[in-house]
C-alpha cells in the first residue's frame, strides 16, 4: 500500500515550485498580461529545460515518457504559479493525439514540444473531415493565437482522423476571444477548405480518454489554484490587523480557511486516484475523470471564493493576486464541461464504490 | 503508487478468510449492534481472540493474541470480516480506549486485574470526561477527587456518559490538583460504578432513546491504586485515547455503504430517475469517493510514520458532516414517508433515515465539534493563532 507521490514524484514538484518561483512569480505573468500576451519564447524553453512539456512523450522523441500523475503534479504547480501554458492542451492532450500518428511529422512535432521550441494545441471538437478536407469552427481553443501548430481532430465516420495543422496554413483564420482568466488565453480557429493529411485515426473511446486526461489536468491546475489562493489568505490573515489583533485569531477566518482546508486536500487525494486509475487505464477511469473534475472545480471555486473574502476589500482589487487564483478557477470550471454536465455524465457509469 | 497491499498479505487475508468459512455457521451476523452485552456475542469474542481476530496486539499476558502491530492486517480482518458479514466481536469504549490507555500508561498490578476481563467482554467501561461546564472546553472541568488515605473521595458530575448504565467501572478524568493550572491539575482514575454516592440518570436524546447518561459523584470513594499514570499526568493520558476516538468517528467505509443504501432508496423511489437526483447523489459521491481515496492517503502516511499535516486533521469533520448529508437526500427521496417514524403505519427503511440523520447530527457534536475541529485545523493544521482569552467575567 503506497498511495500518494513517489519520492521523485514529491522531489519533481519541489524543484519544480522552486524555479517557478524563482524564474516566473506573478510579477513576471501579469508582465504577460499587461502585453496582452501569454506567448513567450524564453517561458516554454525554460521550462522544456525542466521537462515540464515533455511528461507524457516517449523517450526516443525527448519526452521523459511518465504518466498522467506525473503530469498531474507539474499541472498543480502551474496553477499554483499562475503559469500562462496552457498546460492541458498543449503538454497534455496535444502530445497523446500526436502519440497515435507513427509518422515523422508527428514525431517532429513531439521533439518540438519536449524541447520547448513549439507550442502545439489541441483541437479536439468542432472541425469535420470533408471531403479530404478540413472544414468548420472551434471555439475556445487554448492559445488560438499563440500556438505555432493545431492538433487537430477532425470528426468522421467513425471516430476522428488526425491532422497536424501548421497556424499559417490556407484556409485558417484565428480570432482571440476574451476570457475572465487573464493569464491563459483562448481563441476561435475557422477551417474553411484547409487541406487535409490524416496522420491516424483514432476511435471514439481513443479522443473521449485524450479528453479526459485534459479534464484530470484540468483538475489538477484547480487544486493548484485554491492551494496558492488560501496559502496566500493565511499569510495575509496573519499579517493583516484589525481590533488590535491579526485577523487570522479571530474564529470567524480561521473557520473560512480550515473549512477550506477540509474540502480542498480530499480532492487532491482524488485527483491522484483520477490520474492513477487513467495510467492504468481501469474501467471506472473515464467517469473517475468527469466526477473529479466537477468535484476539484467546484471546491477551488469556493475556496478561491472564500480566500478573496479573507483579503477583505483589497481582495476585490486588481491590485491583489489573490484574484488571479479566483479567476483562474473560473476557467478550470467551465472548459471541458461544466461540473453539473459532468456529474451527469458520471452517473451514466454504474459500477461505483 | 500501489493500492495493492502485497503478497506476504494476500497469504494473510486467505487465513482470515479460512477462518470466517469455517466458522460461519455459528458466527453472530455483524449486523447484531456490536455494543450489545449478549453471551453469542461474549462467546464469540473469546473464539475471536484465540484466533487473533480480537484484542489482536494485546500481549498474551493479559489475555491477548500477542500478535505484533501491523496496520495493514487490522484493514484487512475489517474488511474480510465486513464481506463475510460476520461480528467482529465486542467493541465498547473499554476495549477501544481504556485497552490501549492502560498498556501504555497502566502499572502491572493494574494490567493484570483489568485488561483480559475488559476484552472478553466481562468488564465494561464507560467514559466519565465531560461535564456540564466542560464540554469543548474539557481543561476546565471540576469534579474533584481528594486524597484521603489510600482512597480519593469523589465530588461532581459527569455528562454524555454512555453505557453508564450497563457499565460496571469508569475511566474519569478528575480534578486532584485544587492549585495546579488547569491541565496540570487533572487525573485519570478508576471508579468502580456500583460505588455508594455514585448515582445514573439517562439523558433522553433528541432520537428519543437514552444513549448517555448524567453521572453525580457524592463523596464516592476508590482506592488510590485506582490512579493511571501520576497524579497530574490526566490531561496528556486522556487526550491520546480522544485522537483514537476522532479517527473512529470519520472511517469513509461506514459512509460508502450509508451512500449505497441511498442509491438504493433513490432507485426504489424512482427519484434516481431525476437528473436533479441524481445530480445530488453525484455530488455525495465525489466527496465519499475523495474522503475513500484520502483515508488511504492517510493510512500511506501512517505506514511511513509521516506526518499527514493539515489533511490528517480533517477525517472527523468531513466524515461526519458527509454521513448526515446522505442521510438528508434519502429523506427527501422518500417524500412525506420520510417523516415516517419507525411503529408508524407506512413507515420506509424502519424510519432508519430520519434515525441516522439525527444520530449523525449528534455524532457533528460529540468527541469535538465541528467548530473545536476547526479550530484544530486552523490552529495545528495553518499555523493561526489560538483565539486571545477575553478578559475575565465578572460573576
Amino acid at each position: 500500500m503506497d498511495f500518494g507521490l513517489s519520492e521523485e514524484q514529491t522531489l519533481f514538484r519541489d524543484a519544480l515550485r522552486g524555479f517557478l518561483d524563482e524564474q516566473f512569480p506573478v510579477d513576471s505573468v501579469r508582465q504577460l498580461i499587461a502585453a496582452e500576451r501569454s506567448q513567450s519564447t524564453e517561458l516554454l524553453r525554460k521550462l522544456g529545460e525542466q521537462g515540464v512539456p515533455g511528461i507524457l512523450i516517449p523517450g526516443a522523441q525527448g519526452g521523459s515518457e511518465l504518466g498522467l500523475l506525473d503530469a498531474v503534479v507539474a499541472a498543480e504547480e502551474l496553477g499554483r504559479a499562475a503559469n500562462p501554458l496552457s498546460f492541458h492542451s498543449s503538454c497534455v492532450m496535444a502530445p497523446l493525439a500526436l502519440r497515435h500518428a507513427a509518422d515523422s511529422r508527428a514525431e517532429d512535432a513531439l521533439k518540438a514540444i519536449a524541447a520547448g521550441e513549439q507550442r502545439h494545441s489541441c483541437v479536439h471538437a468542432g472541425v469535420d473531415l470533408v471531403d479530404g478536407r478540413l472544414a468548420g469552427s472551434a471555439r475556445f481553443v487554448p492559445d488560438a493565437m499563440e500556438a505555432d501548430a493545431f492538433v487537430v481532430l477532425a470528426a468522421g465516420d467513425a471516430g476522428s482522423t488526425l491532422h497536424l495543422v501548421e497556424s499559417d496554413r490556407a484556409g485558417l483564420s484565428r480570432e482571440p476571444l476574451v476570457t475572465v482568466d487573464e493569464t491563459r488565453r483562448v481563441g476561435e480557429l475557422s477551417f474553411e477548405d484547409v487541406e487535409a493529411e490524416p496522420l491516424a485515426s483514432l476511435a471514439v473511446a481513443d479522443t473521449e480518454r485524450l479528453i479526459d486526461a485534459g479534464r484530470i489536468a484540468l483538475a489538477a491546475d484547480a487544486v493548484g489554484s485554491a492551494q496558492r489562493a488560501l496559502d496566500e489568505a493565511v499569510a495575509y490573515s496573519l499579517d493583516r490587523k484589525q481590533f488590535g489583533r491579526v485577523i487570522g485569531s479571530f474564529q470567524a477566518v480561521k473557520h473560512m480557511c480550515a473549512e477550506a482546508v477540509a474540502e480542498l486536500e480530499p480532492v487532491r487525494s482524488l485527483l491522484w486516484y483520477a490520474a492513477f486509475v487513467w495510467d492504468e487505464r481501469r474501467e471506472d477511469s473515464s467517469a473517475v475523470a468527469s466526477l473529479l473534475k466537477a468535484h476539484a472545480t467546484e471546491v477551488a471555486t469556493t475556496v478561491t471564493t472564500t480566500c478573496v473574502q479573507v483579503f477583505g476589500g483589497m481582495g476585490f482589487t486588481d491590485e491583489c493576486d489573490v484574484q488571479l487564483w479566483f479567476k483562474r478557477a473560473g476557467y478550470d470550471r467551465q472548459m471541458l464541461g461544466s461540473p453539473t454536465a459532468l456529474r451527469a455524465q458520471a452517473a451514466e457509469f454504474d459500477a461505483w464504490l | 503508487m500501489d493500492l495493492s497491499y502485497g503478497p506476504e498479505y494476500d497469504e494473510f487475508r486467505a487465513r482470515v478468510r479460512a477462518f470466517l468459512e469455517s466458522h460461519a455457521d455459528r458466527a453472530p451476523a455483524a449486523s447484531i449492534s456490536a455494543a450489545e452485552d449478549r453471551p453469542e456475542i461474549r462467546q464469540w469474542q473469546k473464539t475471536l481472540i484465540d484466533h487473533g481476530y480480537a484484542a489482536r496486539t494485546v500481549p498474551r499476558e493479559y489475555g491477548g493474541f500477542g500478535a505484533d502491530p501491523d496496520l495493514l492486517e487490522t484493514i484487512i480482518i475489517g474488511e474480510e470480516f465486513a464481506r463475510a458479514g460476520i461480528s467482529q466481536g465486542m467493541e465498547n469504549q473499554g476495549i477501544s480506549m481504556f485497552v490501549p490507555t492502560l498498556l501504555t500508561y497502566g502499572d502491572e498490578e493494574q494490567k493484570k486485574r483489568w485488561i483480559e476481563p475488559t476484552i472478553r467482554g466481562e468488564l465494561i467501561w464507560c467514559q466519565g470526561y465531560s461535564e456540564p461546564d466542560a464540554g469543548s472546553d474539557l481543561a476546565s472541568l471540576r469534579t474533584s477527587a481528594v486524597l484521603d488515605g489510600d482512597q480519593f473521595v469523589i465530588n461532581g458530575q459527569k455528562i454524555w456518559t454512555s453505557s453508564a448504565g450497563e457499565a460496571d467501572m469508569m475511566f474519569a478524568l478528575v480534578r486532584t490538583e485544587a492549585d495546579a493550572p488547569r491541565h496540570a491539575g487533572i487525573s485519570y482514575l478508576c471508579v468502580d460504578m456500583k460505588s455508594p454516592g455514585l448515582e445514573v440518570r439517562p439523558l433522553k436524546t433528541m432520537l428519543g432513546t437514552s444513549s448517555f447518561n448524567e453521572v453525580f459523584f457524592e463523596d464516592v470513594r476508590t482506592p488510590r491504586g485506582n490512579l493511571i499514570g501520576k497524579r497530574g499526568q490526566g490531561w496528556e493520558i486522556g487526550t491520546t485515547t480522544l485522537f483514537h476516538e476522532r479517527n473512529m468517528l470519520g472511517g469513509s467505509r461506514q459512509t460508502e455503504n450509508m451512500l449505497r443504501r441511498c442509491e438504493a432508496v433513490l432507485r426504489d423511489t424512482g427519484a434516481l430517475a431525476e437528473p436533479i437526483y441524481r445530480d445530488r447523489l453525484m455530488r455525495l459521491r465525489g466527496r465519499v469517493l475523495s474522503m475513500k481515496y484520502h483515508g488511504l492517503r492517510m493510512l500511506t502516511d501512517r505506514l511511513k510514520s509521516r506526518s499527514s499535516g493539515a489533511a490528517g486533521l480533517i477525517t472527523k469533520l468531513n466524515g461526519c458532516q458527509l454521513n448526515h448529508e446522505v442521510a438528508a437526500l434519502a429523506i427527501d427521496a422518500l417524500g412525506e414517508y420520510g417523516v415516517l417514524k419507525r411503529g408508524s403505519k407506512y413507515v420506509r427503511e424502519e424510519g432508519n433515515w430520519q434515525n441516522q440523520y439525527m444520530f449523525t447530527l449528534g455524532l457533528i457534536i460529540g468527541g469535538g465539534t465541528a467548530q473545536i475541529q476547526k479550530n484544530i485545523i486552523s490552529e495545528r493544521g495553518l499555523g493561526m493563532p489560538r483565539e486571545p482569552k477575553p478578559a475575565p467575567s465578572r460573576d
